[in-house]
């Protein structure tokens, strides 16, 4: 364990991924639309297994890379690792 | 899909296990259907040497690739490479036409399809058929994720609609993994493999494209075809529907993995081709041998096959033992394997001088090689694309795997050893960030009895790391991806050569048995060109090193043996 506590509410996590993908897109967090198709806002396949090893690194957890596919949204993504963060032992 | 479908060719012998290169034979032999003068004349004629298929055909190749589980030989992903080695040290073309097309084709089956398709692909391989990998798009490439064939589901059927081009056999091929879109969205999601059974399929909807034309394997035949709302049978599905991304990051490690390993023996034959004439060949006195210049060139083309090879078979092995980091390592290797082994061709063809481009005469396969290698060096993945594969991870191991990654098991490196099977569902579409080959270095260094001069050498390796990880760890955004800038596929190059020390390094020390590769003097050179190769001074060489390199080139050619790790006897 990584020692820190994250806070793992929907919103934060949300906010987290906004931030990783703002930082990936090199554009503004409020410009991130957190229901649109990660793919259409400029987030390729590669930039989906890059953005489960940050959530990896940042959570503690192990998660599939392919984690963004079959959670195409930020707000998918927010709901599945919240659901995921709040089981863990 | 019908299993026992008719392939033609006749069932293979089920005996001792044969040996490819005894059973190709001398190929100086001019009587030889598969020697160097007959390779040369299909070349010149375009064609696939048909007596060198059926020679293939007779020795059962393509069981080299369906796992023994069905049937086939292929239980070691390293033992793969060195004997298909035979193969591409006669005629890169038939190795790349006759044999790697398929087993790129087959390989996704293995990963994915299930018992009924693997049983199907196995039976049609151990009775000679052909496979292609339909896969290519000439308008996306390796874009896969834009690639637009569409195979639409229609109750209990698909209907498949566009078309695939450049790829090799596909006009003449039994059996395709088709690789096609079954969603219109965007995404990594919208693709699935089709394994088509081309008898099958109405030939009313198919339409054969034209064939293109190569500098390189120009016997291999690339071909395309065009589907019309082509019906195929809804169990034609390999793996799950929208699957194929994952399929593909899975099934293409093992390809990616091996093939580097089979080009080794294009350069075994590029070696010994110019050493022949070195040593045929007088000038001022002396034999070319004699010349420094020619001798430096002849042991650094030994050293590159070496380096090359230890690299490729590490790799290989890595697929059995530490498949949770190999969509790194199978990128890097197939990325620096076929450029060093190009580097290398190319300087030996100035010890050639002329006949390095005489199509004819006792040297002709050699500017057959140099052609063939730049296909070597294309085919499943370019160079490019195996960089941009690794750039994306290149941050994660700065930040821990090259820091702090457990060093891998002595069993990756020893030879001759035991491998586990091949668990392609094992294999990680992500290292994590962890790289244990690398570890190797540091390991060593932290050993009691570590040779000095083989730590300094070492160092060098753990210090390029060191300023690697400094670097990547900061990469900005757009250097992580595949549209990175020049900076990040340099990086990719340098971490790639320190992956080449660490291969080397792990085969010497854990290969102590082997009456050559304990010798610690091709340790040290291999390690100091390594080190030239990243620009980093690695000090004076001992006395007398390339001599005795040069000796040992010479001894395993006056014996006829091998250039490469495996050192073995060669037919003729």
């Amino acid at each position: 364990m990584s020692g820190t506590i994250q806070d793992t509410s929907v919103d934060a996590i949300r906010s987290w991924l906004v931030g990783r993908i703002a930082f990936y897109l090199q554009r503004p967090a409020e410009e991130i639309d957190a229901d649109a198709p990660l793919v259409e806002i400029g987030l390729d396949s590669v930039y989906a297994m890059t953005l489960s090893g940050d959530v990896e690194e940042r959570f503690d957890i192990e998660v599939e890379p392919t984690m963004a596919w079959d959670h195409p949204t930020v707000n998918a993504l927010a709901g599945y690792l919240h659901g995921v963060l709040g089981s863990r032992g | 899909m019908s299993v026992d479908a008719a392939v033609p060719g006749a069932a293979p012998a089920r005996t001792a296990e044969p040996d490819l290169e005894t059973y190709l034979g001398d190929p100086h032999d001019p009587a030889n259907p598969v020697g160097y003068p007959a390779v040369l004349a299909a070349d010149e004629r375009g064609e696939l040497l048909a007596e060198g298929e059926r020679a293939l055909d007779g020795y059962g190749l393509n069981a080299e690739f369906v796992p023994r589980a069905l049937g086939g030989r292929f239980d070691r992903a390293d033992r793969l490479a060195q004997v298909m080695r035979a193969v591409f040290r006669r005629d890169t073309t038939l190795g790349v036409g006759y044999g790697v097309t398929t087993f790129i084709a087959a390989t996704p089956v293995w990963t994915s399809g299930t018992a009924q398709q693997r049983r199907w692909m196995a039976d049609l391989l151990l009775r000679h058929g052909k496979a292609s990998a339909g896969y290519n798009e000439l308008a996306h490439g390796t874009d896969f994720g834009r690639a637009r064939l569409r195979a639409r589901p229609a109750g209990d059927h698909f209907v498949v609609t566009g078309r695939k081009e450049m790829v090799g056999n596909l006009g003449r091929a039994d059996a395709v993994t088709l690789f096609a879109r079954t969603d219109d969205r965007p995404g990594s999601r919208s693709h699935s493999h089709l394994l088509l059974d081309m008898a099958a399929l109405p030939a009313e909807h198919l339409r054969r494209l034209r064939r293109h034309r190569t500098a390189g394997v120009r016997g291999v035949l690339l071909g395309g075809l065009e589907f019309t709302d082509c019906p195929v049978p809804a169990d034609a599905a390999v793996g799950d529907l929208g699957a194929a991304m994952e399929t593909v990051l899975r099934a293409f490690q093992v390809t990616r993995g091996v093939l580097p390993g089979m080009a080794v023996g294009i350069v075994d034959t590029q070696l010994r081709t110019v050493l022949r004439f070195a040593l045929d060949r007088r000038l001022y006195g002396l034999p070319v041998a004699e010349l420094p210049h020619a001798r430096t060139t002849l042991v650094d083309g030994f050293l590159d096959l070496l380096i090359s090879d230890c690299l490729a078979t590490v790799v290989a092995r890595a697929l059995h033992l530490l498949p949770e980091q190999t969509s790194v390592y199978s990128a890097a290797v197939k990325y620096l394997v076929p450029k060093l082994l190009q580097e290398a061709a190319h300087r030996l063809s100035v010890v050639l001088g002329a006949r390095s481009y005489l199509r004819d005469g006792p040297y002709g396969i050699f500017q057959k090689n140099l052609r063939d290698l730049l296909a070597a060096t294309l085919t499943h993945a370019s160079a490019a694309v195996c960089q941009a594969t690794i750039i994306p991870q290149l941050p994660r191991l700065a930040q821990q795997g090259w820091r702090s990654s457990p060093p891998p098991p002595p069993a990756l490196f020893r030879l001759t050893g035991p491998l586990p099977p091949l668990d392609f569902g094992a294999l990680g579409l992500s290292a994590r960030g962890v790289d244990s080959l690398t570890a190797t270095l540091r390991g060593y260094l932290a050993e009691p009895g570590a040779d000095p001069v083989v730590g300094r050498l070492c160092r060098l390796f753990t210090a390029e790391l060191d300023r690697l990880a400094e670097i990547c760890a900061d990469l900005p955004p757009r250097d992580r991806t595949v549209i990175a800038g020049r900076r990040s596929f340099e990086l990719t190059d340098r971490y790639a050569t320190v992956l080449a020390a660490a291969s080397c390094l792990g085969v010497w020390r854990h290969n102590q048995d082997d009456p050559f590769l304990r010798d610690t003097p091709w340790l040290l050179a291999a390690l100091s060109r390594l080190a030239g190769r990243l620009g980093v001074d690695p000090g004076a060489a001992p006395d007398g090193l390339e001599r005795h390199l040069f000796v040992e080139l010479l001894t395993r050619h006056q014996d006829n043996r091998g250039f490469d790790l495996v050192n073995r006897h060669l037919a003729g």
